[in-house]
């Protein structure tokens, strides 16, 4: 079987509780369809989402991790959540090379409760990008251990 | 070559005359291009059934079933003429004479009359000529225009109507009103307007994404009324904006997986 | 004999002021019936993209406020309504209602939708302003509260359909309207506006060219729920428009129809539109605004605009625009405007009516019912020193009826008829609200975790594509569960009975249920597995709706899968579930308020009013604050007379204590549990204990350097020549006013709000006294908002002359020995005019309080880059702080007229009571929480959050954090940022998130 056949990228989603995840539910009510291979993990905040829990995601057989927050600068419940989130991402992406996984397998978006469109625009971007990309590294580096 | 019209019958499984053969599918004497389908009771024909019948490119659409009382169902039958006038305002959308398709009740104590009914319609159909589907290509306008209608006649707002239009016009409605006739018939006009533009759309834009003023000159609407159709039809998941160049928005079916 | 007082209060209008009011009401301790006469909550801002000048989504902040109401145990929200009759007096009124039927058994719908998508019928979407459409049954926008679907008797054709789909039984044909009658201690009244009728104003064309639209529906245009997905499209053709112009003031200011106040807050909310529009618009867009002043008065809002200009390339143009004619081959518009005496015309794509606000339809009937009084413009008629109070004892009123106004100050007037409210009924206090009683907790620390799992089928919302059996059968086979079942809805009342009763049966001591999202239904199913005895937080949910059968309706076997893949992980994260303890702190019922100005003063009155006990400390030897420098007011009433009654009732009043000459020095403690030390003014300290704290420190006038103030003593400032007309010693030929002395400059970009009116008050004055005076005023623009504009226009036909400058061509003011001259530009002339005015008076900019910055460390609380103090949000949250329990109001927030500096006291009076009215404060249970082994003391998470709530303790001998629960929101920045992992995140946990994250991509053995 040649390498993308068949694959189904998983893709887990960190979603703030505020914007992002009732933006997801947006796309819910508003039967926006996208495809299915996106686990969503609640959150209260962006901020909470610390760069390890993305690297575990990869390392437990993630081939993208999406994080999702209220839109900068003011969106966000807890004030500057979405910065903290932010600046994690942004130094986790650094760190990512070294462990050979593509920064693109993360992405960061801001997502507002009324952009259930977008919530499921950016899942089928992301889906397209990581079956373009292929499974994730770490995932052959397991199964060939 | 004198033209023969190629009609399709479709009989109810307790009327069948006896002017047919015994084994029900087979043709009026003397009018061999008339070929019959057995149905349980006609008042279960799907309209979707008699679009697809003249998109495969039949010159009319004959339907035979038992006179109300004699109904096998009680009274099964009586929603086919509700079902025919629906149909009388689909073909035409698709560019058809609506006298293409014809109700016929049977009883055998009217045999010879029956048989001049059938007579004088298949007659009609020879004089309208050939359907102009016969031997139209797939993605051809015309084609496009029946497969909207069928989309239509299989859309769930029809749907819904037509299978409670006796309820509505015989009785009273859920309030206890009678809705005049000529109410109900027009709020049919309007659904049947709207869902044949948007499933022209829907099948329009599956070939390729549209825009706004695309749309409008191929259909031949102001692009003010298509705009607002995409609306609805993005707010029932049809369509998705496909990409924008320069200011100009594309808008592609949603098609399901 | 007086009648029993009621502890309820009616609302009328669930916009955001009548919800704010409603929350605020019901929080302290009364029953509050919240009245609207449409079918859900939410208002004209429920309708809004973005809200100035934070550019925050409308929704996001708005929809948690409507789901606190909505679920509020003390508010009980009657949708389709409208007052028929009042009786009674304050304190006790009976209030008719008509409720009008909805068709549907409210308390049998749970909002699945089918019934909308199944619905034969459409009818125009009035929330999208008529861009799009709905079915005949419906909800007006998928985050309603209620979210209770309608029928739209008007277009349905009673088919039936409905009521055959609807798995819940809520459709009910035969439905009447009915007659509720309610008594209630006092009224509210929050009916909002009407928004003006652009067809009006014909020759905008507007109803007749398609791309000339209305600002409200730029809002739906420009919003991403809205009919074209957040794309700005001309309604004509579906292009994306190159050009637009917004024009302002339609149906405001304007005498000929009958509108000739300014509505307030278009100026702000064009140019949001302007700037959204463009960020919204992937081509380049060109915006220019057709304004005649633009009325930038608010707190940074020419911050707003500057970078509206700078930063988004905005062209402003300062016309009156004559008319708009269309093109009709292309749909264009053509502008057309005089600029400079010049007749200009100008192409755009698309034209944008800012329309002014209207007071709210039929109310002269409601008016005529309640007996309250209307002004002449047909708002609510209120008085300068009694802003929330209508002409009838026991009603008040906030938001866009007393005045047009934006969302904060609508919030903050709706916080504040609430303090009046309340006021009224103080000692009824408690009696009608109900408060739930839960059976002791069991403790299941001992026990192996035994969760259960409830499937919801949502009627056929789920279960029409996920394979629910299949779930639950799955859930059965995963470690841990004791039980699993499918409901048709898990959310109704019977399957909690159900859902109680299996916890008791199967020793259940986790719940899960599978169903829609944790944001309606979670606080529902937290309820109830309290009601079981089991601890809330032992309870989690997970969306197989949301995230499963809406959107893979047509992939029903990997929706399914997704569904055992959430369940799973829901179920590997119950696991772990710890109960988590509610905090439950104190509260010292006490108030203390910096500041003795006129919204100390009134603060300290409304909190003594609602029984509290007020500590109020005061720098200056005399209570009044700036109050004492004003003589008389554009109003008719005399501000030097309320001032003495205001003091005296303050003085007089046994709960309020009052510290001249005195500071606070230093303030510990937390919200509930502050201590201060008040330095007093004979240098003696004193200490006191209070619950919250209220600043109200004030603002002072600047001290002008421009203008030879200070050298030539016929400079004087707005204040001085006030004090010369008081006391008679006003004589002048005549008067030339300077605006924006001391603001909008580099310096201080911001307005400073009161100086137009000032202006204004003091020209009219000088016109009053001395008739022959010849008065000028050089203005940037004169920002008379809302009803000032009235005098302003009095002020212009009673001679004052208005002339215009910009930076560009600033007046100049010099001296010769004996001569003051002043030369400035006259535009409309065009030519240099020099006078020789017997004053210049500037209009000095109000400037912060100069210990602003002292008292903002004491408290921890943020200011602003111009010196004021910064609330924790500017639209919702204007009168509250970050740091729970610090509250602010009047010139301490910025620049304000007392009116509105009285509204904001009442206001933050109100926000306090919901604290000071709790002997005790139950808070959230998902807190941080530190391991004072692990703690390294490094302060990162003291740095980190945003509430002040983690502070560093000594313990033996090194530094470790302590979370003070009662500020701690939960957020979990601080556990993910510590070093040494010694912060865990109550119900959050990073074993939590991973063991979800582990088991979400666990491949199945089976599949």
């Amino acid at each position: 079987m040649s390498k993308n056949n068949g694959f189904k990228p998983k893709i887990i989603g960190f979603l703030c509780n505020w914007c992002s995840y009732a933006g997801a539910d947006l796309a819910g009510v508003s039967r926006i369809q996208y495809p299915p291979n996106i686990r969503i993990i609640r959150v209260m905040c962006s901020g909470r989402i610390d760069p390890a829990f993305i690297l575990e995601a990869f390392k437990d057989g993630a081939d993208g991790v999406l994080v999702a927050g209220c839109h900068l600068p003011s969106d966000c419940h807890y004030l500057t959540g979405n910065f903290k989130a932010s600046r994690r991402v942004a130094l986790l992406r650094k760190v990512l090379k070294e462990f050979g996984i593509e920064p693109e397998r993360v992405r960061l978006e801001w997502v507002s409760a009324s952009e259930g469109d977008r919530f499921a625009a950016i899942v089928r971007d992301m889906v397209e990008q990581i079956r373009k990309l292929g499974p994730s590294p770490l995932k052959n580096m397991e199964a060939k251990a | 070559m004198m033209f023969k019209p190629k009609i399709i019958g479709f009989v109810c499984n307790w009327s069948q005359p006896t002017t047919l053969n015994s084994a029900g599918t087979g043709r009026i004497w003397g009018y061999p291009r008339i070929r019959f389908v057995r149905v349980m009771c006609i008042g279960r024909i799907d309209p979707v059934a008699v679009l697809e019948t003249f998109a495969k490119g039949a010159d009319g659409v004959l339907l035979i079933g038992c006179h109300p009382p004699d109904c096998h169902y009680v009274e099964g039958n009586l929603q086919t003429e509700y079902t025919v006038e629906i149909l009388k305002k689909l073909i035409p959308l698709a560019g058809l004479e609506p006298e293409r398709v014809k109700l016929l009740w049977y009883s055998p104590s009217e045999k010879q009359s029956f048989g001049q009914h059938v007579k004088d319609f298949y007659e009609q159909v020879k004089n309208f000529g050939p359907s102009p589907l016969r031997n139209e290509q797939p993605q051809s306008k015309l084609m496009l225009n029946i497969l909207a209608t069928k989309n239509v006649a299989s859309d769930f707002r029809l749907r819904v109507l037509l299978g409670r239009e006796k309820e509505l016009t015989e009785g009273v409605n859920v309030y206890g009103e009678h809705i005049p006739k000529e109410e109900l018939d027009a709020t049919f006009d309007d659904i049947i307007r709207e869902e044949f533009v948007r499933h022209m759309f829907y099948l329009l834009t599956k070939t390729k994404p549209f825009s706004v003023k695309e749309l409008a000159e191929t259909v031949g609407m102001k692009p003010a009324a298509v705009l607002r159709q995409i609306v609805n039809m993005r707010r029932r998941n049809m369509i998705i904006l496909d990409h924008v160049e320069g200011t100009t928005p594309f808008y592609k079916a949603l098609e399901v997986k | 004999m007086e009648k029993k007082k009621v502890g309820a209060v009616l609302v009328v209008g669930g916009g955001v002021a009548g919800v704010q009011a409603s929350l605020d009401l019901a929080d302290s301790g009364f029953k509050v019936y919240l009245i609207d006469q449409g079918p859900s909550i939410g208002g004209v801002m429920a309708q809004l993209d973005k809200t100035f000048p934070t550019n925050d989504c409308s929704m996001c902040i708005l929809s948690p406020k409507l789901v606190a109401t909505g679920r509020h145990p003390n508010i009980s929200i009657l949708t389709n309504a409208e007052i028929t009759g009042l009786s009674g007096e304050a304190g006790n009124f009976e209030v008719k209602l008509r409720k009008r039927s909805r068709y549907i058994i409210e308390e049998k719908c749970n909002g699945c939708g089918l019934c909308a998508q199944k619905c034969p019928i459409e009818a125009v979407d009035m929330y999208n302003e008529g861009l799009a459409q709905r079915s005949a049954i419906y909800v007006d926008y998928p985050q309603a509260v209620p979210l209770k679907y309608k029928i739209d008797r008007e277009k349905c054709i009673g088919c039936g359909t409905c009521y055959e789909i609807c798995k819940a039984k809520a459709i009910e044909y035969e439905q009447k309207d009915s007659e509720v009658t309610l008594n209630v201690g006092s009224i509210i009244l929050a009916p909002g506006f009407e928004a003006f009728d652009a067809k009006q104003k014909s020759e905008y064309g507007y109803g007749r060219y398609l791309n000339v639209v209305t600002s409200i529906e730029f809002e739906r245009i420009l919003s991403a729920s809205g009919p074209y997905g957040g794309l700005v499209l001309r309604p004509s053709d579906g292009e994306i428009p190159k050009k637009i112009a917004f024009i302002q003031c339609v149906g405001s200011r304007d005498f000929q129809l009958g509108n000739p106040y300014c509505s307030a807050a278009c100026c702000m909310y064009g140019m949001k539109e302007a700037v959204i529009a463009k960020e919204h618009t992937p081509s380049k867009l060109d915006a220019t605004i057709f304004y005649m002043d633009l009325r930038a008065y608010g707190k940074e809002f020419d911050d707003y605009c500057n970078r509206a200009k700078e930063e988004w390339g905005i062209r402003f143009v300062r016309s009156r625009v004559a008319g708009v004619t269309e093109d009709t081959l292309t749909g264009n518009l053509h502008v057309h405007y005089v600029e400079n005496e010049t007749p200009k015309t100008e192409e755009y794509d698309m034209v944008i009516l800012s329309i002014g606000m209207t007071p709210p339809k039929n109310i002269d009937k409601l008016a005529k019912i309640l007996d309250i009084e209307l002004n002449k413009y047909n708002f609510c008629e209120t008085k300068h020193f009694s802003p929330l109070e209508t002409s009838k004892q026991g009603i008040f009123v906030c938001g866009a009826f007393s005045a047009p106004k934006d969302i904060p100050e609508s919030v903050a007037q709706a916080s504040g008829a609430a303090a009046k409210a309340m006021s009224i009924i103080a000692p009824e206090r408690g009696k009608l609200v109900t408060v739930k009683e839960y059976p002791p907790e069991r403790d299941v620390s001992k026990e192996e975790p035994r969760i259960g799992v409830f499937v919801c089928h949502c009627g056929i919302n789920i279960g029409g594509v996920v394979n629910v059996p299949e779930v639950v059968e799955y859930a059965k086979s995963l470690p841990n569960v004791a039980y699993a079942e499918a409901n048709l809805y898990t959310c109704s009342q019977d399957t909690q009975k159900l859902i109680r009763e299996k916890i008791e049966q199967h020793k259940l001591n986790r719940v899960v249920v599978a169903s829609c999202t944790p944001r309606t239904h979670e606080p529902l199913f937290k309820e109830t597995v309290q009601e079981a005895g089991l601890n809330p937080y032992l309870f989690e949910m997970t969306n197989i709706r949301d995230q499963c059968s809406w959107v893979h309706m047509h992939e029903p076997k990997e929706a399914t899968e997704k569904a055992k893949d959430l369940v799973r992980s829901i179920v590997a994260k119950a696991t772990l579930l710890k109960p988590l303890q509610k905090p439950v702190i104190n509260v010292t019922q006490v108030g203390l308020i910096i500041g003795g100005g006129v919204s100390g003063m009134i603060a300290a009155l409304e909190l003594a009013k609602q029984g509290f006990e007020v500590h109020l400390v005061e720098r200056e030897k005399e209570l009044g604050g700036n109050l004492r420098k004003i003589h008389y007011l554009l109003e008719n009433e005399d501000p030097q007379e309320k001032l003495n009654n205001l003091v005296r009732a303050v003085e007089g009043n046994k709960r309020i204590h009052v510290y001249l000459g005195a500071e606070v020095a230093d303030v510990t403690g937390f919200v509930g549990n502050f201590k201060s030390k008040i330095a007093l003014h004979d240098g003696e300290e004193k200490e006191v204990e209070h619950g919250i704290v209220i600043v109200a420190t004030g603002a002072t006038e600047y001290k002008p350097t421009e203008y030879l103030y200070g050298k030539n003593p016929k400079v004087i400032t707005q204040h001085e020549l006030e004090e010369k007309i008081a006391n008679g010693r006003f004589k002048a030929k005549n008067v030339a006013m300077i605006q924006c002395v001391g603001a909008r400059n580099e310096e201080r970009p911001n307005c400073a709000r009161i100086c137009c009116g000032q202006a204004i008050k003091n020209a009219l004055k000088i016109k009053e006294i001395s008739p022959e005076t010849e008065v000028y005023v050089l203005y940037k623009d004169l920002r008379a908002y809302g009803f000032k504009e009235d005098y302003y226009r009095e002020a212009a036909t009673k001679g004052v002359l208005f002339i215009n400058y910009d930076d560009d061509r600033k007046p100049q003011v010099t001296s010769e020995p004996g001569k003051l001259k002043l030369l400035f530009w006259e535009p409309i002339l065009k030519e240099e005019i020099e006078l020789e005015p017997d004053f210049v008076v500037l209009s000095a900019a109000t400037i912060p309080n100069p210990d602003n910055k002292r008292v903002a460390e004491m408290l921890k609380v943020p200011l602003t880059k111009d010196g004021f103090f910064l609330e924790a949000h500017m639209k919702l949250r204007p009168l509250d702080f970050a740091t729970e329990g610090v509250f602010l109001c009047g010139m301490a927030h910025s620049p304000k007229y007392i009116d509105e500096s009285i509204s904001q006291a009442c206001g933050a009076a109100a926000r306090a009571t919901t604290i000071l009215s709790k002997s005790t404060l139950e808070m959230e249970g998902i807190v941080a929480n530190v391991d004072e082994d692990l703690c390294s003391g490094c302060r990162i998470c003291e740095y980190l959050c945003p509430y002040n709530a983690i502070e560093i303790k000594e313990k033996e001998g090194k530094p470790v954090a302590h979370v003070i629960e009662a500020l701690c929101k939960g957020c979990g920045a601080c556990g993910t940022a510590c070093p040494t992992k010694a912060i865990t995140m109550g119900h959050f946990t990073t074993e939590e998130i991973l063991a979800q994250v582990k088991a979400a991509l666990m491949e199945e053995a089976t599949a």
